[in-house]
């Protein structure tokens, strides 16, 4: 399998190569066009692990693109929703988190199951759930805005709209932005993400709640 | 008429240099940036009145067609699409013509001619997609919606989502069709898609704007509930 990120990177879309018998797996909507000798497959991966992501404000099913055996190379095209960057990373020996929003796509080898962030966020409403990969192979995440890389050596603070993925190697947990709660919501931070440890982390330019809220609060109101 | 693309790729913006009195761009409407005072500018029902309600009835296009025409040579219009992107130039000759997803035709030269009437359109019409067809000679000019990714269909064929393609050239057959079958249509969020077959060129975006708008929906406000009966 191969994996190029193109029209990077405001636009990033990634390219996947998939020789016959390979497959990759995608967040609901992300295909944007693909070879005809690629089959679709939409699956939850099991019920739980489908309930988990729903809860986790993503879809119940995801699609898993096979390349037909004895045919050629499949090709396939993803890209997220917003305009933004993309980053592969390789899981075997580094383990990842993902902000579950940031999830695209990932290679077969790949187990990416939905956990609580932390007991304080899941009252929050705000990056409740995260996404652990184990196993062997690639994850492709993606960004709203460009990607910044960050080493951490002790102690970081991330604002939870502003994550896309760290590696396993930091610890974390969700706190408040400031002392109390009342502070805290005043100062338009909310929550962040307190990291201990030695690891990277990848954090995105722009807050897709920010820039959702902003336009919503504009737009005439929904029946439901 | 010169025209050029300028601020590529994230915030396109075309300049049409007039190169003559009485040169003229079509483009639709509510995409001008500016122009010289003295570029006419007409809100036009390009084609008769039938043309144009055919075409807003037919491709979802703008039912005005701005003509911008050029009372001397040296006078510029800019141009520029809602959505940021990048866009494109093409060359429409007779016998090679281009297909163009309405919403992606920004501009034209008055020498080509838009059709939404050929054989073929029926698939599109269920799939709540339509396009333009771009005939005749000149120059047009197609927004993306992000990047503008070209595909070589040969072979095997092409399968694009319906709201990421742009444009696509005369020797492409296409037909609408579900991926996944019943449960792909509901569940997989990718709806319908293009197969595209023959030899020609696709043109897709890298973003797609159904999904963005579903993206945006629950951030708006909950209606409150009528209180008291009515």
């Amino acid at each position: 399998m191969q994996i190029d990120l193109q029209h990077r990177p405001s636009q990033a879309m990634a390219h996947v190569v998939l020789t016959p018998g390979e497959s990759v797996t995608a967040e609901s909507g992300a295909m944007v066009g693909m070879t005809p000798n690629v089959q679709v497959q939409t699956g939850s991966g099991g019920l739980l692990k489908g309930i988990k992501r729903m809860f986790g404000g993503e879809s119940f099913f995801r699609n898993t693109f096979i390349c037909s055996q004895g045919s050629e190379v499949g090709e396939v095209y993803l890209a997220a929703t917003l305009p933004g960057d993309l980053v592969v990373l390789d899981v075997g020996a580094s383990k990842y988190y993902l902000q579950n929003h940031a999830y695209v796509a990932s290679t077969p080898g790949v187990d990416v199951d939905t956990r609580v962030g932390g007991f304080k966020t899941f009252l929050s409403g705000e990056g409740l759930f995260v996404l652990k990969t184990t196993g062997q192979g690639q994850v492709i995440a993606g960004a709203f805005g460009a990607i910044e890389e960050v080493r951490v050596r002790g102690e970081y603070i991330v604002d939870t709209g502003h994550l896309v993925a760290w590696e396993d190697s930091l610890q974390f947990r969700i706190t408040k932005a400031a002392d109390g709660w009342i502070s805290s919501w005043l100062s338009g931070e909310g929550l962040v993400c307190h990291f201990t440890g030695n690891g990277t982390l990848w954090t995105q330019t722009r807050n897709p709640s920010e820039y959702g809220e902003e336009i919503g609060r504009r737009l005439p109101p929904r029946e439901s | 008429m010169q025209t050029e693309i300028l601020q590529r790729p994230d915030f396109s913006m075309v300049r049409a240099t007039f190169e003559r009195a009485g040169e003229a761009i079509v483009a639709t409407a509510g995409t001008m940036v500016s122009r010289d005072t003295s570029v006419q500018m007409k809100t036009g029902l390009t084609g008769g009145l039938l043309a144009s309600a055919k075409r807003k009835l037919l491709g979802g296009e703008s039912l005005f067609l701005n003509t911008f025409t050029a009372s001397a040579p040296g006078e510029t219009v800019y141009l520029a699409p809602a959505a940021e992107g990048d866009l494109a130039e093409f060359r429409v000759r007779s016998g090679e013509s281009l297909f163009i997803h309405s919403g992606a035709f920004l501009a034209g030269e008055t020498t080509v001619k838009l059709d939404t009437k050929w054989g073929g359109a029926k698939g599109f019409f269920g799939a709540g997609m339509f396009l333009l067809k771009a005939e005749g000679e000149g120059r047009v000019l197609v927004n993306a919606y992000g990047a503008l990714h070209p595909v070589d269909v040969s072979g095997q064929g092409f399968i694009c989502d319906n709201e990421n393609i742009v444009a696509f050239t005369d020797g492409l057959q296409y037909d609408v069709r579900r991926i996944g079958g019943m449960k792909g249509l509901f569940f997989s969020g990718e709806g319908l898609v293009c197969h595209f077959r023959g030899r020609g060129r696709l043109w897709m975006q890298t973003r797609n704007p159904a999904r963005f708008a579903a993206w945006v929906h629950p951030f708006r406000r909950v209606k409150a509930k009528a209180q008291g009966g009515d």
